[in-house]
């Protein structure tokens, strides 16, 4: 009798603790919350990266449990700092999902840091989505775990720089002036493929310079000996800046189109009436000082929640983390209460040009690609302040014919 | 041809005195106390940031805003010097090298920790504007950075010849036991010296900062302003400023006449060339030992 009631002790208990576990026992997921594990630089030079990511995530965690959560579960999130470095994202993506236990990855990190995980989550099998790096090897091959947010492919830099400058601009002699660090360097190589491949157009010069460079006049009398229609700046807004001006007083006057890293407010703020006209893209479909009422909504929330927030902030790396948290929470709506991996990958296979508001491009993914984004949004400055450009392009991308 | 030549030489010289400036400090410095400071290009930061800071935030006019910063800023160069570089002034000069690093790493992160890693804008003095001669076009702004830079030089020049003070640093830089047994407080001298140096820092900064704007990696042209300062002689000013000169019109002349890959490292090829058949360089001397 003793024996038997030990026994059924000991099974009630067993049965009581399976039960108030999830149901399903998925690693991250209770019944009252589902943990994410995110990452980024948020020491070092890159911080405004990684600080970014982190406060646009909590932002939309916060919205998004104010109105219940996801199935009746709350986000919550752990952000690991990863200083830019590829060894150290590994380390923080490894303690987020050995000891967290995280259910998914958010990488609010930068193309060197995101390289260093990859095979990791591939081997363990974690959903991550990558809001802002925007690193081939995410993408290709494909790999139904890893998904690409607001960002997109490399070579969709090049397809857009080059559609835009032969069919927006109308131009047909291209001079390309790029930084010879990896990114510019990756959208110098991207345009001039696609300039030729797309358009059999080769740049009439292409000449290159480093990062910190506080002199470009012999690369801008080599394009001005060029007589080129159009120059393409790729690089980084201070070098752009010190371009714009240095092309204007040596007297150069042709238009100039800049790589989407430098659309940034600093460039017409240092370049001054020098950058007036400059064009280039950007991956959100408004800018961010735009009186677009969902811009608007976005920064009074911002305020809100960060009232001390340094200036230059929020900037478009906030937006992206904050657009793309609603992607995966849309996800994982769409997955339902057993909320498990594979179903949350079927859910995210769903969406079509979902987006939460005007301040996100749709985002669309596939059982065969999972490049959410493929839009960028040309920009003009026009009074100090970058206006969006009414332009679309002219063909269809060949990212997505790839195998 | 000409136009094009002459046109390269504003250009050289314009970004030569930005070396320049930075390499006078660094020059300084080493001098009088023996330290070789890498703090020197995140003082120049700080330098533009304090004026951003009172021009832009406080609103105060160019050159009041420059002024204050230029205290400030020698303020800091004392406080350095009193309580992260005399401490170690037994140690071994690697040690107060990797210190000199510390500080420029600490000054760039706390910059950081402040303004974040945008650029933001120094207005100039007075409007920009663009001096024109045929196909030659000169910015106003760079005139003004060299002859600054020409200006700091000599007043530097006519400071060591002439003042007592000096002639007490000469002194302090020659032999430091004779200079106290002749009644010059060493300590004070020093503290004199970071003051000037990280004075020189500053002015280089807010001179450069509207024509490259104000972010936290403005003082890379230290790597530069090292190289010039080693070409110089790194015991003489006139040579520091000599060398930056020379880096400066080397690297525009040879991006522009060979290619612009090439220009980054012909400042190093010119150091390495030029240390063959002038070891203490263009300036520099060698030190006498009496045996």
């Amino acid at each position: 009798m003793k024996k038997l009631l030990v026994c059924t002790g000991l099974i009630l208990l067993t049965t009581f603790f399976i039960v108030s576990e999830d149901a399903h026992s998925q690693q991250g997921v209770t019944n009252d919350s589902i943990l994410i594990g995110g990452f980024g630089p948020i020491t070092g030079p890159a911080a405004w990266i990684g600080l970014g990511a982190r406060d646009g995530i909590n932002l939309a965690i916060k919205e998004i449990n104010s109105a219940g959560g996801i199935q009746g579960r709350k986000l919550r999130l752990i952000f690991e700092d990863d200083a830019a470095s590829p060894s150290r994202a590994l380390a923080g993506v490894k303690k987020l999902v050995d000891q967290d236990k995280v259910f998914m990855l958010f990488c609010g990190a930068g193309s060197n840091s995101t390289v260093g995980v990859i095979d990791f989550v591939k081997e363990r099998k974690i959903p991550m989505i990558v809001s802002i790096a925007s690193a081939p090897g995410v993408t290709r091959p494909f790999n139904k775990y890893l998904f690409r947010g607001g960002t997109t492919e490399v070579a969709r830099y090049g397809e857009i720089y080059s559609d835009f400058v032969t069919q927006g601009l109308q131009a047909e002699k291209i001079a390309i002036i790029s930084g010879r660090d990896e990114y510019p360097k990756n959208e110098a190589d991207s345009l001039t493929k696609y300039l030729k491949s797309w358009f059999n157009i080769d740049p009439v010069v292409r000449v290159e310079f480093n990062a910190g460079d506080k002199d470009f006049t012999p690369q801008l009398l080599e394009i001005k000996k060029a007589n080129p229609e159009v120059v393409a700046i790729l690089g980084h807004p201070p070098e752009a800046a010190i371009i714009l001006r240095q092309a204007r007083e040596l007297g150069l006057e042709q238009h100039f189109f800049g790589g989407a890293a430098t659309v940034d407010p600093a460039v017409p703020l240092n370049a001054k009436f020098a950058a007036e006209g400059f064009t280039g893209t950007f991956l959100l479909p408004i800018y961010l000082d735009s009186k677009d009422t969902d811009m608007v909504k976005f920064r009074q929330a911002y305020k809100k929640e960060y009232p001390s927030h340094p200036a230059g902030r929020p900037n478009w790396c906030d937006v992206m983390a904050y657009t793309d948290t609603y992607v995966i929470a849309e996800g994982m709506k769409r997955a339902g209460k057993n909320l498990t991996v594979d179903k949350f990958i079927s859910a995210m296979e769903t969406l079509r040009d979902y987006r939460v508001s005007r301040i996100a491009t749709p985002r669309t993914f596939t059982s065969e690609h999972h490049i959410g984004n493929l839009r960028l949004q040309p920009l003009v400055v026009l009074n100090g302040r970058w206006v969006p450009l009414a332009w679309e392009p002219s063909r269809p991308s060949d990212v997505l014919k790839k195998p | 041809m000409l136009g094009l030549n002459i046109q390269l030489l504003v250009a050289g010289l314009s970004v030569g005195s930005i070396y320049a400036l930075v390499a006078l400090g660094l020059v300084m410095t080493y001098k009088a106390s023996d330290v070789l400071n890498f703090a020197q290009g995140e003082i120049l930061t700080a330098g533009a940031y304090i004026a951003l800071l009172f021009s832009v935030t406080l609103k105060f006019p160019y050159y009041q805003s420059f002024f204050l910063t230029i205290i400030l800023i020698s303020g800091l160069g004392i406080l350095l010097e009193r309580v992260a570089f005399r401490p170690l002034i037994m140690a071994p000069p690697f040690t107060i090298i990797i210190a000199t690093l510390a500080v420029g790493q600490m000054i760039k992160n706390l910059i950081r920790l402040i303004w974040q890693s945008d650029v933001h804008r120094l207005s100039p003095p007075f409007r920009m504007a663009i001096w024109k001669w045929q196909d030659i076009r000169v910015n106003t702004q760079a005139v003004w950075v060299i002859a600054c830079a020409l200006i700091i030089t000599g007043i530097l020049a006519v400071f060591f010849r002439s003042s007592w003070l000096g002639k007490a640093m000469r002194s302090v830089s020659q032999n430091q036991q004779g200079a106290r047994l002749m009644g010059i407080s060493v300590e004070r001298v020093f503290s004199l010296t970071w003051a000037i140096s990280a004075a020189l820092g500053a002015a280089a900064g807010i001179l450069i900062a509207p024509l490259i704007g104000v972010y936290p990696d403005m003082g890379l042209v230290l790597v530069k302003a090292f190289v010039a300062s080693i070409i110089g002689g790194f015991t003489s000013l006139a040579g520091a400023v000599v060398g930056g000169l020379v880096v400066g019109l080397i690297e525009t002349f040879s991006g522009a006449y060979i290619s612009s890959t090439f220009k980054e490292f012909v400042a190093f090829i010119l150091l390495i060339v030029l240390l063959m058949f002038r070891p203490y360089g263009l300036f520099g001397a060698k030190q006498a030992r009496r045996v």
